[in-house]
C-alpha cells in the first residue's frame, strides 16, 4: 500500500496573535507543523509499521517548510516532497487541492491521509476537495482506521449521530481528527538521520502544471483584512467558604444573568 | 434577487433550531430562500420547513438515505442547488455540513467558506466574516466567484419571530448509493442525551473531575438543569467522555445562554469552542487557571465540594 500524506506549516496558536491595520503582525510568531497533519503522519507511519505501507509526504509552501518535512522523516516517513513556487500566492483550499492532485497523479498512491483542517484557517476543505477532483471516495473527521485487505480499509468518523463506521474502497482520501492518535516524539537517532535525507523539491513546472491550471493567484475567496477577536473580559472570581461563595454565584446567575 | 439554499439540519427526525436561524438571516439580507431536507421520512417535516420561512422546499425522502452518506447527500444538494439556481448554499454547523460543503463547492465550481458568522451583500459582491486561528482573529473574506457554499458557525444568526413561508414542494430523485464508501453502522454514544449544540445550558467537564465518579457527579447537575454535557479534550482522550461531546477547535462549537466549565483549565483550543456563550461560569481549584480570564463568574474551589452545593442552591432558586 502506498500512502501520501500532506503537511502544512502553520502559525503556532498557543502564541499571541496581534493585528495591525488589518494584517497579522509577523513579529513574535512561530510556525509549526499543523497539529491535524501531524496526526495524519503518525497514522501513515503506523500503517508502515503494522501493514508494510510505503509512506510519502508532500508540503506546499516556502523554503523553510523543510524543517517540518525533516521532522516527519524523523517520525518515520520515507519520502518527502516540497512544492515551492512564487506563483502560489494567497492559495485557497482549491489551489492546494489542485496542486495535490498533480502530486497524486505523479505517483501511484492507494491512500491519501490529510489532517481534517489546518489550525491557521480552520476551514477543513482541502482533503475533501482533492478527493472530488480525483473522483475518489473520501471520509472526513476520521478517528480510527483498520486495514481490511489490499483494497479496503474500515474507518470510523465522528458524525452528528455518533460514530459512523464505513468500509472504504481504495484508492481513497481520508481526513483525520487529532483524537485519532498521539503523534510520537522523534527519537534523537531519527532526527540525526533525517538531517541527511534528501527532499525532492519541485516548482509547478516540475509538477507539469501551470499557475492558471491550479488557480494560483486567482483564489475563489480571499482574505481582505484581519481583526483581533474581541476578548471576553473575565468577571468576578469568588474564593472562600464553598457553601457561601456557591450560594452567592447562584444568586447572581439567577438575578443578574437571568439564566437559571 | 440573490437566491439562498439552506440545507436543513435534521436530528432524530426533527428539524434543529439552526435551520430557522439560517433562513431568517437569508431573509434579512433580502434573499429568496429555499430549504433542502435530505433523509428518510423527512417529507413529514415540510410544514416545519415552510414555517421556518422558506419559499421552496426541496425534499429528498428515500429509505436509502436513512444513514448519512456524504456522496449521495452531496448529490441531492447539488441537484437542489441547480434546480433552484442558488447563488449561495448554507449549511448549519454540523459534521454532515462540514463534510458536504467542500464536496458541493467542488462539484459546482463555487467558493467554499467555513464557520461564517456574518454575510453581507455589497452590490454583486459577497463578503463574509469568519473566525480563524482557533478564534483568535476574525477574517473579512471576499468571494471572487459567482456562487458560494458556506458553513455557518453555531449561534451566529438568530431566528426571526414572525416569519412565514410558502409551500412549494419539489421532490428530488433519490441518488445512487456510494459503493466505494459504504456506511455499515452508526454507533450512537450519547443515547438520550441533550444535543449540545441546541442546549440552552451546557456543562462541560475537564481534567479536574478526574474519573468516572467525577463525571457522574457533574452529570447529575446536568440532568437537573436539562443541560447538554460537554467535555474538554483530556476527558475524551482519557476515555471518560464520548468523542462527540468534545467542545473546542476540533469538536463542537457551542454558544448557549450559560456555559459551566467544571474542572477545565481553559486551553486555547477549548476556548475556541465556547467563548461565544452568553455567560460563562467556571469552577476550578486553581485561581490562576486561564478559564477565569473568560468566565463572567468564577468559583475558586474543589469541584467535588462545589458541584453538590451548586445543585442544591440551583434547586432552591428555581423553586422560589
Amino acid at each position: 500500500m502506498k500512502i501520501l500524506t500532506t503537511v502544512k506549516k502553520v502559525v503556532d496558536v498557543e502564541l499571541n496573535i496581534r493585528v495591525k491595520d488589518g494584517a497579522i503582525q509577523e513579529e513574535g510568531l512561530q510556525y509549526v507543523i499543523n497539529a491535524w497533519d501531524e496526526t495524519a503522519v503518525e497514522a501513515a507511519v503506523q500503517l508502515k509499521e503494522n501493514s508494510g505501507a510505503e509512506t510519502s509526504l508532500v508540503s506546499i509552501g516556502g523554503a523553510d517548510n523543510t524543517d517540518i518535512i525533516r521532522r516527519c522523516y524523523a517520525m518515520g516517513i520515507e519520502q518527502g516532497m516540497h512544492i515551492q513556487d512564487p506563483a502560489i500566492e494567497k492559495p485557497d483550499s482549491f489551489t492546494y487541492a489542485s496542486i495535490l492532485q498533480k502530486v497524486y497523479e505523479k505517483g501511484d498512491y492507494d491512500l491519501v491521509i490529510t489532517g481534517k483542517q489546518a489550525q491557521d484557517t480552520d476551514n477543513g476543505q482541502t482533503g475533501i476537495i482533492l478527493a472530488e477532483y480525483l473522483g475518489l471516495p473520501c471520509v472526513s473527521n476520521v478517528i480510527d482506521m483498520e486495514v481490511l485487505d489490499e483494497t479496503h480499509v474500515k474507518v470510523s468518523r465522528l458524525g452528528d449521530g455518533g460514530t459512523e463506521v464505513l468500509e472504504l474502497e481504495l484508492p481513497a482520501v481520508v481526513t483525520v481528527d487529532v483524537s485519532m492518535n498521539e503523534p510520537r516524539l522523534p527519537a534523537m537517532r531519527g532526527i540525526m538521520m533525517a538531517k541527511k535525507k534528501k527532499i525532492e523539491t519541485m516548482d509547478l513546472a516540475g509538477l507539469g502544471a501551470s499557475p492558471e491550471e491550479v488557480g494560483a493567484g486567482a483564489p475563489k475567496s480571499e482574505v481582505l483584512a484581519f481583526q483581533e477577536t474581541e476578548k471576553r473580559q473575565g468577571g468576578q472570581k469568588y474564593e472562600g467558604d464553598p457553601a457561601e461563595v456557591t450560594a452567592k454565584v447562584v444568586g447572581l446567575l439567577a438575578s443578574e444573568a437571568k439564566v437559571l | 434577487m440573490t437566491k439562498v439554499l439552506v440545507i436543513a439540519d435534521i436530528k432524530d427526525g426533527a428539524l434543529k433550531g439552526s435551520t430557522a436561524e439560517l433562513v431568517s438571516k437569508a431573509g434579512e439580507i433580502g434573499a429568496e430562500t429555499a430549504v433542502a431536507a435530505i433523509g428518510s421520512g423527512v417529507a413529514s417535516l415540510t410544514g416545519d420547513l415552510v414555517q421556518a420561512g422558506s419559499s421552496t422546499q426541496y425534499i429528498a425522502d428515500d429509505p436509502g438515505l436513512e444513514l448519512f452518506s456524504a456522496g449521495p447527500y452531496a448529490a441531492c444538494v447539488v441537484d437542489a442547488a441547480r434546480q433552484f439556481g442558488a447563488d449561495m448554499i448554507w449549511f448549519g454547523f454540523s459534521e454532515s455540513g462540514k463534510t458536504l460543503a467542500p464536496r458541493v463547492a467542488a462539484r459546482l465550481d463555487a467558493a467554499c467558506v467555513s464557520e461564517i458568522i456574518d454575510v453581507k451583500l455589497k452590490g454583486d459582491q459577497v463578503e463574509v466574516t469568519r473566525p480563524a486561528i482557533a478564534n483568535k482573529v476574525l477574517q473579512q473574506v471576499k468571494i471572487n466567484t459567482g456562487s458560494l457554499v458556506a458553513v455557518v458557525r453555531a449561534g451566529a444568526f438568530e431566528a426571526g419571530e414572525d416569519v412565514s413561508g410558502t409551500e412549494n414542494v419539489v421532490q428530488l430523485s433519490p441518488p445512487e448509493t456510494d459503493a466505494r464508501a459504504v456506511i455499515q453502522e452508526i454507533i450512537s454514544d450519547a443515547e438520550g442525551e441533550i444535543d449540545l449544540t441546541d442546549a440552552n445550558i451546557v456543562i462541560s467537564v475537564g481534567r479536574g473531575v478526574k474519573d468516572q465518579d467525577g463525571v457522574n457527579l457533574v452529570k447529575e447537575l446536568a440532568h437537573d438543569l436539562q443541560a447538554g454535557l460537554g467535555a474538554s479534550r483530556a476527558m475524551v482522550d482519557g476515555g471518560f467522555m464520548p468523542h462527540n461531546t468534545q467542545v473546542g477547535q476540533t469538536g463542537k462549537i457551542v454558544a448557549p445562554s450559560l456555559y459551566m466549565a467544571v474542572g477545565i483549565s481553559g486551553a486555547i483550543q477549548h476556548l475556541a469552542g465556547m467563548s461565544g456563550s452568553k455567560y460563562i461560569l467556571a469552577v476550578n481549584k486553581d485561581p490562576e487557571a486561564p478559564i477565569f480570564n473568560v468566565a463572567d463568574y468564577g468559583i475558586v474551589g474543589d469541584l467535588f465540594e462545589v458541584v453538590p452545593i451548586l445543585r442544591e442552591e440551583i434547586k432552591k432558586v428555581r423553586n422560589q
